[in-house]
């Protein structure tokens, strides 16, 4: 099957194209190069004066796995009043907007362009789970990042000084047991801290019972995921998510990182500072300046947006804090498997509270402040600051600055004083929103075929109106396509398509085997044989789609 | 003979993985593994018969499919029910469902819906199976002994010492229930019991009432044992309480376990304590979980102009039997008679070793996951989902492929029916 997709203007970073007008053309599940005035194309798309970029790329959204499905069952309210009938393309149908079921987060994203979108909070122990709702998640690409840093096994490595390199077999041996693609930490040994009943864990403070430090647990981390080479770095949910003053611990999270590579995820939930009469005030400008000069840094923002959502993470610690203002009164908390954790609190963001409103402005501020788009992600840290559907109006609060002061005015009277949105004149531009969401998003997670449209690539392709309201541009775009199939037509699903879901495999010394085997035999009463992820168990057969590591020693 | 040694076991929700199985010419055969669950259903004969039958006939496996396929496509009000498969065997059924309208339920779920009442009203804090294993100083058993749904509980998960209790000293406490004579021997002097003093059978709700007015600091004097099991509580590192809701009878059994999660709660605000309830053989925590992702709800899920649908009452498969004129009946676990009846017409898949005495009007004979082909599980903590692998080949399809067979017919069927234009 060849298609062309004739006389678009092509937003296309990575191969420097910014709005330049060009075929583009699409042969099977790839984009090939212009096959010359012979070839005769199957389909032809006149796309005169349309936007074409490539399938966007959410790299942080809570769409699978355990954590979700127990919010979808708190979230119940919510799911009766949000239910969806099937397509006729196959697309099953489901409920929810918070927390949609698998068939329709991936109508919902697939409808505004996304053709993947990444679990950032994979537990090893819930890990199978979490494949069976990803591959069960039509439409897009997906892939799990895998929850380390509070597993009773890792802390005991670094308690008994077991040294760097047994530390890096063993994140090698779970990245690939549990077929992830990336490794993430949160709260740093605040998640097991907890479990020893510890309320709270500050950077440099020894936890319970190991006597390690997140500071300790950050840096091997980092450096493992550096030296095995993945293409990801170390993606970061600090300490002290939402508490006031945090933003001080955030800036020693990156003095911790010593150089090191590190992405710092939802930094939104840790730039609040302690001014004014509230003693809750906006850390962006200071966190914004330490990222602009820290060239070896990459964030998401978490960006609050107004309404009724739920929160989900693994960090109980914190889930415990806020489970008092759950909104409705209701939220669950778990203790998983020497592993993790996790907390759902529903939660409802009000621009006529001040702390809410301060939230919503600081996330706004970092992405204006920040003024790199290739170090920068668009997020809601979805559901926890909003629904991933609330994209196309983030956009527009990111691209149109009158409709950002005339929203800004709406807010709460007293939050617009502490902080610096209000001076803020900047725009971003077509051009960065593509780098944002695809040809940035595509280097960060090593997805070499991904996020962009040279010859090669995946052929997943999103055609927008350009219209000045950027909001109803970005909703609905006119046509999608994943792996070369068109699935969208003017922002209903027309085909039902399957992505694939990305991983990594470094490669370790075996000999930490025995070791892992023995924990698992004492401790979790599971043996490595059951607890191994195989290929085939991945998409119905289909197996992942491997990306290279390449091992370096940190200079 | 092959031996085969740590097989997972999928039948009630612990998944163990150290069954040792022996395998001949005639089938296949369990060394004793102190289960009485797996050392009876993970025998099986080699040969059985793999043909379906209708209305006691038997026919080719096409004929059974098409004849299930016409009865569902044309059921007015269709029950998926039963629902013990793998999770590939549950989202199957519920495409199913969605493609014919019918609701969905697992034969369990009773014991599923005392727990996830409160969950859905209020929350809960709750702890898996290893950190029960690792870090509890103190587990309260609440009602009668959970390992008479879960055989193997203490043996693997509060018999060997706590890696994370100095001393490794721990105690478990059964309130108004008695333990197992299994329960007392492999717990040895771990175990003490609480309100049974007075009453063999004492009311439930009445003592996790008493337990919690003593955590509120009143009424010692009156109940001097409840003061001091409330002060343990208190001084423990990391309590666990633990239920098997399917076990309590007496009336409204979810207000008990509303008690027990807000009696969790106030204990955890100054020292660690979470719930662990148990429920899910047959994997019904997995199909419960397959169906939250799928749909959105849970289980007692039915589908209304092709959107899901939710009513934890009216779509119990108990009161939908009696208006349902088509059930699908899935037990691909245990071959053993559902007890269940029905004015409608039954389709049952289930392993062909199944002795049926009332005949359905369709019997299409299935694997087992874990024995005839691989599936996955979940573990009753409902965290940790288990691959169980193949170990037989007797020719028998999977529910997922039984009824993946049933959806193309029925596309066949639809497809025809628009050629012919009507
Ligand atoms: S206790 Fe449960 S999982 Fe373990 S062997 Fe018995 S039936 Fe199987």
């Amino acid at each position: 099957m060849l298609t062309k997709l004739a006389g678009g203007r092509l937003f296309d970073p990575t191969n420097g194209r910014h709005g330049e007008v060009a075929d583009l053309w699409l042969r099977d599940d790839r984009i090939t190069a212009d096959p010359g005035p012979g070839a005769t194309p199957d389909a032809t798309y006149d796309l005169t004066g349309k936007v074409v970029m490539a399938g966007a790329i959410d790299i942080h959204s809570h769409i699978a796995g355990g954590k979700v499905n127990l919010a979808r069952l708190l979230m119940g309210e919510e799911h009766e009043h949000h239910r969806f009938a099937g397509s006729p393309c196959g697309c099953g149908g489901g409920s929810g907007l918070a927390t949609p079921s698998t068939h329709t987060t991936g109508a919902r994203y697939i409808e505004m362009g996304f053709t993947a979108a990444f679990e950032p909070a994979m537990l090893g122990s819930n890990a199978r789970h979490a494949h069976m709702e990803m591959g069960d998640i039509p439409y897009i690409d997906t892939g799990g990042y895998l929850v380390l840093g509070s597993d009773d096994f890792l802390l005991d490595l670094i308690a008994t000084n077991a040294g760097q390199a047994a530390i890096n077999d063993y994140v090698a041996w779970m990245l690939t047991a549990t077929q992830s693609l990336a490794v993430k930490v949160v709260n740093p040994g605040g998640i097991n801290a907890f479990k020893f009943n510890a309320r709270t864990l500050d950077l440099d403070e020894p936890g319970p019972y190991y006597g390690v430090t997140p500071r300790s647990v950050l840096t091997v981390l980092a450096r493992a995921v550096y030296e095995l080479g993945l293409p990801h770095p170390l993606h970061v949910h600090g300490c002290n998510l939402g508490v006031p003053g945090n933003v001080a611990t955030t800036l020693d999270t990156i003095q911790a990182a010593s150089g090191l590579p590190m992405h710092m995820t939802h930094i939104q939930f840790h730039s609040y500072d302690t001014e004014g009469d509230r003693k809750f005030s906006s850390g962006a400008a200071a966190l914004a300046e330490a990222v602009n000069r820290t060239p070896t840094l990459s964030v998401d923002i978490g960006q609050v947006m107004f309404g009724q959502t739920v929160t989900a993470s693994a960090d109980t610690m914190a889930q415990r804090r806020t489970a008092p203002l759950a909104h409705p009164r209701k939220w669950l908390a778990m203790d998983i498997e020497c592993d993790a954790g996790c907390g759902v609190v529903p939660f409802r963001y009000r621009d006529t509270s001040y702390v809410n409103a301060l939230q919503w402005a600081i996330g706004l501020e970092l992405f204006l402040l920040l003024d790199d788009p290739w170090r920068v992600f668009l997020t809601t840290d979805h559901p926890n600051g909003a629904p991933f559907t609330f994209y196309p109006e983030l956009i527009r609060l990111l691209m149109d600055r009158d409709y950002r002061l005339a929203k800004l005015a709406e807010i709460h009277p007293d939050a617009p004083a502490h902080t610096t949105l209000g001076s803020i004149t900047r725009e971003y531009t077509l051009a960065e929103i593509a780098v944002m969401t695809r040809a940035a998003p595509s280097r960060i997670l090593g997805l070499a075929d991904r996020g962009h449209l040279a010859p090669g690539a995946s052929a997943d392709v999103t055609v927008y109106t350009d219209r000045p309201d950027r909001r109803a541009m970005f909703e609905r775009p006119d046509l999608v396509f994943k792996s070369g199939r068109l699935v969208v037509r003017d922002g209903t699903l027309v085909a039902m398509a399957q992505g694939c879901t990305h991983v990594v495999r470094p490669g370790f010394d075996d000999l930490i085997e025995r070791r892992i085997a023995r924990h698992f035999d004492e401790r979790l009463g599971l043996s490595l044989k059951h607890f191994r992820i195989r290929d085939e168990e991945i998409r119905h057969g289909a197996g992942p789609v491997l990306h290279p590591c390449r091992r370096r020693e940190v200079p | 003979m092959t031996f085969h040694p740590e097989i997972l076991c999928p039948f009630c929700g612990l998944g163990c993985g150290d069954i040792g199985i022996d395998q001949d010419d005639s089938g296949i055969a369990p060394r004793p593994s102190g289960c009485p669950q797996a050392d009876r259903l993970f025998r099986r004969p080699m040969a059985v018969a793999t043909d379906a039958r209708m209305a006691g006939t038997q026919v080719p496996m096409d004929q059974a499919v098409a004849e299930a396929a016409r009865l569902l496509g044309a059921a007015r009000a269709p029950l998926i029910a039963g629902l013990a498969a793998d999770v590939d065997g549950v989202l199957a059924a519920l495409t199913l469902a969605a493609r014919i309208g019918a609701t969905v339920d697992h034969e369990r779920s009773d014991a599923l819906f005392r727990n996830l009442a409160v969950l859905r009203r209020f929350g809960w804090s709750v702890t898996t199976l290893a950190e029960l294993r690792n870090r509890s100083d103190l587990v309260l058993v609440v009602g009668p002994d959970p390992a008479a749904a879960f055989p193997r509980l203490w043996e693997r998960w509060v018999a060997p010492p706590p890696a994370f209790v100095p001393g490794g000293g721990r105690s478990v406490v059964f309130l108004g229930g008695e333990p197992l004579p299994e329960t007392v021997q492999c717990l040895a002097g771990q175990i003490e019991t609480r309100g049974m003093e007075t009453d063999p059978q004492p009311d439930l709700a009445t003592l996790v009432t008493r337990l919690r007015t003593a955590l509120a600091g009143r009424g010692a004097a009156e109940d001097p044992r409840m003061a001091e099991l409330a002060a343990r509580l208190r001084a423990a590192r990391y309590a666990v309480v633990v239920w098997a809701a399917g076990l309590f009878d007496g009336p409204q059994p979810d207000l008990i376990v509303e008690a027990l999660v807000r009696l969790v709660r106030t204990v955890d605000g100054t020292t660690r304590c979470a719930g662990l309830p148990l429920s899910g053989a047959d994997n019904l925590i997995g199909a419960n979980q397959a169906c939250t992702w799928r749909t959105g709800f849970p289980l007692r899920t039915g589908f209304e102009a092709g959107a899901p649908f939710h009513d934890p009452d009216r779509f119990d498969w108990r009161s939908r039997l009696r208006d349902a004129d088509v059930t699908l009946w899935i037990s691909a676990f245990r071959p053993e008679e559902p007890e269940f009846s029905t004015g409608g017409s039954v389709i049952m898949l289930a392993p062909p070793e199944t002795a049926i005495t009332a005949e359905p009007a369709l019997f299409i004979p299935v694997g087992t996951p874990g024995i005839d082909h691989a599936g996955d599980v979940f573990r009753a903590d409902s965290v940790v989902a288990l691959h169980a692998g193949a170990l037989i080949d007797r020719g028998l399809p999977s529910v997922a492929d039984v009824i993946g067979r049933m959806l193309v017919a029925l596309e066949q069927s639809a497809d025809a029916r628009e050629k012919a234009g009507c």
